[in-house]
């Protein structure tokens, strides 16, 4: 029996019109709003296990509510016909909205900071060169000359004469156009742009970090070195999931979704090229290199490379040697002949993002022990020093990015990016505008700020018992639900959704997963190398989230090893660093593939010691409170026969 | 909502030698103190005490206590996990004495985590479970091939398989497995449960599983009730 049904999407704010589909039957609200065009998100990869889908069913027969509707969402939204899109099929012509609303401006993403050019020392050597030339068109037939050999006839004889079939068909119309006056654009001694007349100014490049979460760029101009615009956004290739396992678990042995998710990268990275372009009156065919660095499962799926056997143990790469494509293979919107430069990967998820962290903050230079950590859904770790790096990869996950997060969000208009606790709890929101979630830094904050008020254990446990001895104000946030135990930081009245913000024992144990793998990624190299937190002179956080961490929340939650605060750093977004440094300079890139082969790399998953480290690192600092002192409940006994899991209660 | 109480084995003083006393074992259980547990048991062997009793009355109020406590999700992994601790370091000790006994298994049970996954942190808990509740459980640990699960079946003429997986890229070899099992003709002799934190109840069906355990405690709930199920073939 196919039938079809009608959904329209309504916009909550009233700012977009309404959005109408038409999904056969079996179809999912998901399907139906990435038919009717909507970004709606599916971070758990559409398993029900997290929010990001949510709707509500305004018009049409209301959908009974599967089991992960109740779990994720509560009995008290499921009534007021809340529904998670993913698990929800059409059943009836409907209407619906998407919740929260999808703006995503105000979106805070990190840009570079400080520039590549910055360094002491650096030179300019991007590889890319200009050549303003003189040549005639051939001019007797006696002695004939091509039109190529006149132009190359101009230029230095150590120019490779080898041109690809677009230059060629350039030829004629260069050499003619402007009398003779044309410019040749070389990249490492071969010619891979002709045009008549002198656009020996116009030089630029662009330089791209394809996170799991977010897509930063930047345009840079290769003669100066200045950076011209800088780009970002969304990765759209989020809506089929917001891990990288949930990404190649999409795209596995599936040819089709492999190139869905490929095509998500590239249109998002030609929408930034022209952006940037729009914002500086560029001409995007003057655009010469690009470098672009992403993890293992990014970088991959750019290419289109199968990805299947990348999520299998032991999760090697396919290919993590540096790789040059020119930007019509891509196909990306440059110059046809523009040189799209892919760092190395180290191994496994290490990938070239990490190698760009290096570039950027030298750590291969440096005489003591140093750490750099890239703090995102996947936490990267280098540690060493001049002579011996070591590297691995812990999958954190999305929480601290938001997800799975009962009110979890990313950093965007509306979070809670800062927690205080003294009798009563005050939050810091971005943009000032009333809480509708809160953040990763605000999550790592929260749980800092909790365990040092005595709101919870450092084993992660909401306090049970002796809530009497806490100012009365904090008591009355505690809400012991079926679910477990709550704890509101922003009061229903004064939030920007009608509930109240709160954080429950269930997000308080998906924050202690992510943390601790990261946490334990750092203790594994420490533990392999030997390396004591007295002897680690500096470690450096990276990353576009890494800016708005409290150092102190982060080494109290124990995210980072308990340093001094002055050790630990940050570093920006040191990935879209480095590849501008790649960019600007061959050597530096050169020197990427040589450190990419020095790296020693750890796999943490069959390391029989990391289960323990993991385990250790699930707690929380311990703050001298009441609440680390509590004894053991007194246990009320009972006598009766051991039950058996047999069962019989 | 309460919560769980360590449940006391009944008439347990009858079944231990005059001024014995356990409450220090449940303790060391509940805490994960592996030493204590060891020294403990060895001496109640010493005992002469019967090694059914030392687990039944010894270990395992400790351990239901922690396991009730972990489904309630008052305590999280590292607790659980420091618990079994304990509590192999106890059974290591009883067991070659319960084998001597030559009790007949409820069942056997094959398990293990699938191809490319590396994940077993779960499987210590369900384990022990699993051997408590009566069943003899070969556990082949960590990246098993489906050909590896069928091969033990067969040389174990098991009554179930039971196969996790912890990442999102490895659920599609639970599915795999089932599938090979059904080539090989040996899909109506054992009885499939998968599990794992990527996976769901949806998922099982979809693979063709007989069943789904959320925990460890809902899985070794979910054995019990499909081993007493007359609905199989005998492996021959």
């Amino acid at each position: 029996m196919a039938e079809s049904f009608s959904v329209t999407f309504v916009d909550p704010s009233g700012e977009s019109a309404p959005r109408r589909t038409t999904v056969g039957d079996g179809k999912t609200y998901l399907d139906a709003a990435h038919a009717a065009g909507i970004a709606m998100e599916a971070t758990c990869g559409a398993r029900g296990r997290c929010r990001s889908c949510r709707i509500k069913i305004v018009s049409g027969e209301m959908p009974p509510p599967s089991i992960q509707d109740t779990v994720q969402l509560g009995h008290d939204q499921v009534r007021e016909n809340f529904r998670l899109a993913c698990q929800t099929k059409v059943i009836a012509d409907s209407e619906a909205m998407a919740l929260p609303p999808r703006s995503e401006s105000g979106h805070q993403i990190l840009g570079a900071g400080a520039s590549a050019t910055d360094a002491p020392g650096f030179e300019i050597a991007s590889g890319v060169e200009k050549h303003l030339l003189n040549a005639k068109a051939p001019a007797s037939e006696h002695n004939q000359t091509a039109d190529w050999e006149e132009i190359l006839a101009t230029l230095p004889d150590t120019i490779d004469h080898g041109l690809t079939l677009d230059v060629m068909r350039k030829i004629p119309r260069a050499l003619r156009d402007k009398g003779g006056t044309l410019t040749a654009t070389t990249f490492n001694g071969r010619v891979i742009d002709l045009e008549a007349g002198d656009s020996t100014e116009h030089l630029y490049g662009m330089a791209f970090d394809i996170g799991t979460t977010s897509i930063v760029g930047s345009l840079i101009d290769l003669t100066s070195g200045e950076c011209l615009a800088n780009v970002g956004g969304v990765n759209p290739q989020a809506v089929y999931g917001g891990d990288l396992m949930s990404r190649i678990a999409y795209a596995q042995f599936d040819e089709k979704k492999l190139a869905t998710l490929r095509a998500r990268a590239l249109n998002a990275l030609n929408d930034f090229i022209k952006e940037a372009c729009t914002e500086t009156g560029i001409s995007p065919d003057h655009i010469y290199k690009m470098v672009v660095v992403g993890n293992t499962c990014m970088h991959h799926v750019l290419l289109g490379i199968d990805v299947s056997y990348v999520g299998l143990a032991p999760y090697a790469p396919t290919v993590n040697e540096a790789i040059v494509v020119t930007s019509s293979e891509l196909p990306l919107k440059a110059a046809p002949n523009a040189q799209v430069c892919l760092l190395p990967i180290v191994a496994g998820f290490v990938g070239a993002d990490t190698m760009a962290c290096v570039l950027a903050t030298r750590i291969y230079e440096s005489e003591e022990m140093r750490a750099l950590v890239d703090i995102g859904t996947n936490g990267e770790v280098v540690m060493g020093r001049k002579g011996r790096l070591m590297a691995c990869s812990a999958p954190a996950g999305p929480a601290l990015e938001g997800a799975q997060v009962r009110h979890g969000m990313r950093g965007a208009v509306g979070a809670i990016e800062k927690v205080e606790i003294g009798d009563d709890v005050s939050c810091s929101i971005i943009g000032d505008a009333p809480a509708i979630g809160i953040c990763g830094s605000g999550l790592i904050d929260a749980c800092a700020k909790m365990v040092q008020s005595g709101i919870m254990e450092t084993s992660g446990r909401f306090l049970r018992k002796g809530r009497e001895a806490l100012p009365e104000a904090l008591q009355r946030r505690f809400a012991d639900t079926a679910d477990g135990i709550e704890f509101s930081l922003v009061e229903r009245e004064k939030s920007g959704k009608d509930e109240a913000i709160t954080i429950t024992q269930s997000d308080v144990r998906q924050i202690q997963l992510a943390k601790s793998a990261i946490f334990s990624g750092i203790a594994m190299l420490q533990k392999v190398m030997g390396v004591s937190d007295a002897e680690l002179e500096e470690l450096m956080m990276c990353g576009g989230f890494g800016n708005y961490i409290n150092v102190e929340s982060a080494v109290k939650i124990r995210l980072v090893p308990n340093l001094p605060t002055e050790k630990i750093t940050y570093a920006g977004n040191a990935a879209l660093m480095g590849a501008q440094i790649a960019l600007l300079s061959e050597p530096e890139r050169e020197r990427a593939s040589v450190l990419a082969r020095s790296i020693e790399h750890v796999g943490l998953a069959t390391h029989p010691d990391f289960q323990d480290l993991f385990v250790e690192g699930m707690s929380f600092l311990k703050s001298g409170t009441a609440a680390d002192d509590q004894p053991a409940p007194a246990k009320r006994r009972r006598s009766g026969g051991r039950r058996a899991a047999a069962g019989g209660d | 909502m309460e919560d769980p109480v360590l449940v006391i084995p009944e008439g347990w003083e009858a079944r231990a030698p005059e001024g014995w006393e356990w409450q220090t074992l449940w303790e060391a259980v509940e805490n994960g103190d592996h030493g204590y547990a060891d020294s403990r048991v060895q001496q109640a062997i010493e005992a002469g005490i019967d090694p059914r009793v030392i687990l039944d009355d010894g270990l395992f109020p400790g351990f239901d206590l922690q396991a009730d406590r972990f489904s309630a999700q008052v305590i999280f992994i590292p607790e659980m996990l420091i618990t079994a601790r304990a509590m192999k370091a106890g059974l290591a000790l009883i067991r070659p004495l319960l084998a001597a006994q030559a009790e007949k298994p409820i069942g056997t049970f094959v398990m293990g985590t699938v191809l490319g996954d590396m994940h077993d942190i779960g499987q210590s808990i369900v384990t022990i479970m699993l051997e408590n509740a009566g069943f003899n459980v070969i556990n082949l640990g960590t990246d098993v091939h489906p050909d590896k699960f069928i091969e033990t079946a067969m040389a174990e003429k098991a009554d179930l398989v039971g196969f996790s997986a912890l990442l999102s890229t490895t659920v599609y070899y639970q599915k795999v497995t089932i599938d090979e099992f059904e080539k090989a003709g040996h899909r109506d002799k054992v009885h499939i449960l998968i599990g794992g934190a990527p996976t769901s109840p949806e998922w099982a069906e979809e693979c063709g599983a007989d069943g789904w355990g959320r925990d460890a405690v809902q899985a070794v709930r979910k054995a019990l009730e499909l081993v007493k199920k007359d609905d199989r073939v005998a492996w021959a």
